[in-house]
């Protein structure tokens, strides 16, 4: 691994991602493999970003809980269709910089841009809908036995053959 | 977001993440990865830098068509035109628990041990 994960971050981000990178360094799981079904340029793609959009007529990501226990972040996820932008949805994430996706939804959801691709032949279409969550989980329950769940069934009975995961 | 990545993987949906901390989202165990050398909050590049985020995707989406066996890392050959200073300057990031931690820092093990309280 020749890139500095750590380059960007200030100090004390330094020193805790540093800490979990070790802990997670022990965990011997096995490592989950679905083949891709067909060739990329056939596939419809799904995006899923952790920058916590939610549309603006939808419930926003819950700020003033994270306010009231920061040990918490809202675990839940929402959904984004297909040609929302920048003045349907906001930001709800509290450890990012939130003006840049603000600015341009592409930032960190880049659905004008797979479209593109789509229009360049690099993948068949974008899917109908796409996925967000809010990143700061500090312990990940909820996240992994029902939002994650719940996200891959979305996905499969839109059609999905393939996902994209964009941090933030 | 390794984990969700494991688990949709698991249900059969093949996945690819992007990643401005890879050690750390390798660490978590994920089929297909890619580094790239950005600053947190812009993973696809700058506002408004459509050719640049169209870059970007293009790599990522080729890790998912190239990848063959599980643990696949790739880094992306795109540079961040600024210094990690010049990419922070402006920014105005101020998380609950970075306030929290200032008030109570006895607290501050917690998070790397990972004790955290589970009451909401």
């Amino acid at each position: 691994m020749t890139i500095d994960s750590y380059r960007f971050l200030d100090f004390a981000s330094r020193q805790v991602i540093k800490a979990w990178v070790s802990r997670e360094a022990e965990n011997t799981r096995p490592i989950p493999w679905a083949p891709m079904p067909r060739p990329l340029a056939e596939c419809t793609i799904a995006l899923v970003s952790t920058a916590g959009v939610a549309r603006r007529d939808d419930t926003p990501f819950d700020e003033e809980g994270e306010r009231r226990n920061p040990w918490w972040g809202d675990p839940t996820f929402r959904t984004i269709p297909l040609g929302s932008t920048e003045s349907d949805v906001d930001l709800h994430h509290l450890h990012i910089e939130r003006k840049y996706g603000r600015a341009d939804l592409d930032v960190v959801l880049p659905m004008r841009r797979l479209g593109e691709l789509a229009g360049e032949g690099v993948i068949g279409r974008p899917a109908e809908t796409h996925y967000s969550i809010m990143g700061y989980q500090l312990r990940p329950v909820v996240l992994e036995t029902e939002t994650a769940p719940a996200i891959a069934q979305h996905m499969k009975l839109q059609g999905v053959d393939a996902a994209a995961l964009v941090p933030a | 977001m390794g984990l969700v990545q494991r688990v949709l993987e698991a249900a059969g949906i093949p996945t690819v993440s992007l990643s401005m901390i890879p050690a750390f989202t390798r660490a978590a165990g994920v089929p297909r990865l890619a580094g790239i050398s950005y600053p947190l909050s812009r993973p696809m590049g700058q506002p408004g830098d459509a050719d640049g985020q169209r870059n970007v995707l293009r790599a990522l989406l080729g890790v998912l068509a190239s990848a063959a066996a599980p643990d696949t890392y790739v880094e992306l050959p795109f540079q961040w035109p600024e210094s990690p200073a010049q990419a922070r300057k402006g920014e105005e990031i101020h998380p609950p628990i970075a306030q929290l931690l200032a008030r109570k820092p006895w607290l501050l093990p917690r998070i790397y041990t990972g004790e955290i309280p589970d009451e909401r």
